[in-house]
Order: structure tokens, then C-alpha cells, then sequence
């Protein structure tokens, strides 16, 4: 009998060792696990970091200019704007090309963008080279502000002499938007042509296609400052 | 000659000095109330003169030229106390700014946006002053 009870004492003496045993080796199992999941934080963390120290000097670095395209290949183009001319990169991975057309945007081909196009480009300048990561071919339109100096009411032409001693010569079409300023309220109120007189000062929008003669251009968009704003 | 006498004629020069001294003086009088002054009037001369005003001049802290944007609205600011006009393709606005200074929203189309800003000061000695920039909206997205 004694020697029965020994036996199982030694058996469950066993046992717990080996269940000892086990919980044991398990619990290095549970340290292996957490340990990788602290430095695959911190890997995350300093990745982040990195992203967005890269995106912050990309910003730095990153420059918009614009201008009509003198040339282009496959690899960039130069574009020139008022005599500023600009050399293009293109990158097959990083550029995006896309036309402007009104408030949306369609996405094309850097293949696409043809001499005489005016193009916005983005991207980051290196030894005065644009690297492009994003074209927008777009209208170039021109704001200026001047002296009503001549009106043609036969022909719906005005000529406006500016600060910068430019005459421009505006036709005012059926579509360009006419607006005037209301002396007392400063509001903007629609007129029509025959509202326009000398003296007045107009603020005017234009779209430039880069081949105007004599400084004519359609207006797209006027605001006239009416002379008695000024006689107070 | 008798005392009488010079008493007479010492009076007499003495008489005939203040008659010469008065009427000199009264027809100065007369001559500035007669002739016309060529030239405005006092008060009107102070309120012209304009050497001690200076034209506050247009400085705009934001946004900057050629500046980048990813979003289509931008704030101007700028200190000024003057109305003032702002003109792009795609928004006129002309305001009032009686504050002095000014924080105002405005709308920007994708891609490149002229933008034209008039000040026309009160007094209408000053030409206006204007001020030209460009800014570029650059969808994030793209």
C-alpha cells in the first residue's frame, strides 16, 4: 500500500513538472509575440515620420509656373510666358496630365499636350528644370484694369488705356458679362453697352490665345467703376 | 517872435503829424478792403493741404504670390482702410473695408488663378493703387 501511494506521488510529482514545464516554455512564446509587435510600431512610427518629413520638403521644394508650349517631346517641354521660359520633365511613374474643362478635369496623355498649348505645371525645380508631377493644359486669361478712353457703339468696341500705358482694344460681345459698381452700395449690377462711358474705369478679364494683333482681345468679363465714384 | 507864436506853430506841426498818420493808416484800411486777394481763402487753403497725409500703401500678408493651394478657397489679408476691388475669372467683389484691416474669403478655379486687386483711397488726389498675383489650385488628389 505504501509503496502504492509512493508511486502515485511520484507520478503526480511528474505530472506537475511537466504541466510546469509547459507554462513555462509557453510564456517566452507570449514574450517573442508582443516584443516584434512594439518594434513593428515604432518601424511604422519612423516610416510615418520619414513620409512626412519627405511631403513637407517636396512642398518646399515644389513650384508651379505656367506658359504657352514652345516644344515638346517625349521626355519634357519648354514653355514661355510673356518672354519667362521654363523647361518641363516629364517622368513616366510620377506625371499626370490632365485638360481643364470648366470645373472638372479629364485625365490624358502627356502625348496628348501639342505646341501652343497653355499648360500649368507643378512640380519640383532642380537646376531650373520642372520636374512635372502634375500638367493641367487650361485657358491663359489676362486681368488688367484701365481708363475707358474710346467707345466704338457701332462696332461694340471700347478701348481702355491701362496704368501700365497699355491701350487694349476689348470687344464687348453678346456673351461677355458686363457688370457696374452701385456707387451707394458697392454691389456689382448687370448693364448693357450702352451704360459704358469715357472717364469710367473698368477692370476687364480677357482670354489670351497667345496670337492677338494690336492688343485686341473678346472681353470675357467687365466691371466698371462708374467716373462719379471718384467726383465726391 | 513872440512865445505865443511857436506855442501856435509847434501845435500846429503836431496837429498836422497825427491828421498824416491817421489818414495814412485809414486808407491802407481802405486800399485791403477795396482790391481783391488773389489767392483761396484761409480755411479753404488748410483743407487742401494734404503734404502731411501720407497714402497708406497696399501690402497684402496673404496669400503670396505664386503661391500653391490644395484647396479652392483662400483667404486675403491685408491691412488697409479703403475700398478695394478684387477680380478674377471667376469672381468680382468689391468691398467697403471701413475696419482697417481685412480677412476675407475668396473662391479659386483648378489651376491658375489672376487675380487683380484695386485700392481706391478717398481723397482725390491719389491715383488708385492696384496690385497683380497669381495663385495655383492644385487639387490634392492629382
Amino acid at each position: 500500500m505504501i509503496k502504492y501511494i509512493k508511486n502515485c506521488f511520484i507520478v503526480s510529482l511528474l505530472y506537475c513538472l511537466l504541466a510546469s514545464s509547459i507554462v513555462m516554455a509557453q510564456t517566452p512564446s507570449k514574450m517573442a509575440s508582443s516584443t516584434p509587435t512594439v518594434v513593428d510600431n515604432d518601424i511604422q512610427q519612423l516610416k510615418d515620420k520619414i513620409a512626412n518629413k519627405v511631403s513637407e520638403i517636396r512642398k518646399l521644394n515644389n513650384k508651379a509656373v505656367s506658359g504657352f508650349v514652345l516644344n515638346i517631346d517625349g521626355n519634357g517641354m519648354k514653355i514661355d510666358n510673356n518672354g519667362e521660359t521654363n523647361q518641363v520633365k516629364f517622368d513616366d511613374t510620377l506625371t499626370k496630365a490632365f485638360r481643364v474643362l470648366g470645373t472638372t478635369k479629364k485625365e490624358i496623355k502627356t502625348s496628348d499636350i501639342v505646341k501652343k498649348d497653355y499648360v500649368i505645371v507643378s512640380g519640383v525645380v532642380t537646376d531650373n528644370i520642372v520636374t512635372a508631377n502634375v500638367v493641367l493644359i487650361d485657358e491663359n486669361f489676362l486681368v488688367d484694369s484701365g481708363k475707358i478712353t474710346e467707345i466704338d457703339k457701332e462696332n461694340y468696341n471700347i478701348k481702355v488705356l491701362a496704368s501700365d500705358k497699355n491701350t487694349y482694344s476689348l470687344d464687348i460681345e453678346t456673351s461677355t458679362k458686363q457688370f457696374m459698381v452701385n456707387i451707394k452700395t458697392l454691389l456689382n449690377e448687370v448693364i448693357g453697352f450702352t451704360k459704358l462711358k469715357e472717364g469710367d474705369t473698368v477692370h476687364f478679364v480677357v482670354k489670351k490665345t497667345g496670337e492677338e494683333k494690336n492688343n485686341n482681345y473678346s472681353a470675357y468679363k467687365i466691371l466698371v467703376i462708374p467716373q462719379e465714384y471718384f467726383i465726391k | 517872435m513872440k512865445k505865443e507864436t511857436i506855442i501856435a506853430v509847434f501845435l500846429g506841426l503836431l496837429f498836422g503829424a497825427v491828421v498824416a498818420i491817421f489818414i495814412s493808416l485809414k486808407s491802407k484800411d481802405i486800399e485791403l478792403s477795396t482790391n481783391k486777394v488773389i489767392a483761396p481763402p484761409k480755411e479753404n487753403v488748410l483743407s487742401v493741404n494734404l503734404t502731411g497725409i501720407e497714402m497708406q500703401p497696399l501690402a497684402i500678408s496673404e496669400p503670396a504670390d505664386r503661391a500653391i493651394f490644395e484647396k479652392n478657397i483662400i483667404r486675403f489679408k491685408a491691412i488697409i482702410k479703403m475700398p478695394c476691388s478684387f477680380q478674377s475669372p471667376i469672381k468680382d467683389l468689391v468691398v467697403k473695408n471701413t475696419q482697417g484691416k481685412f480677412d476675407l474669403e475668396f473662391p479659386l478655379a483648378l489651376g491658375e488663378n489672376s487675380i487683380k486687386i484695386a485700392v481706391y483711397p478717398k481723397e482725390k488726389q491719389f491715383r488708385p493703387q492696384e496690385k497683380f498675383i497669381k495663385v495655383y489650385y492644385i487639387d490634392s488628389e492629382l
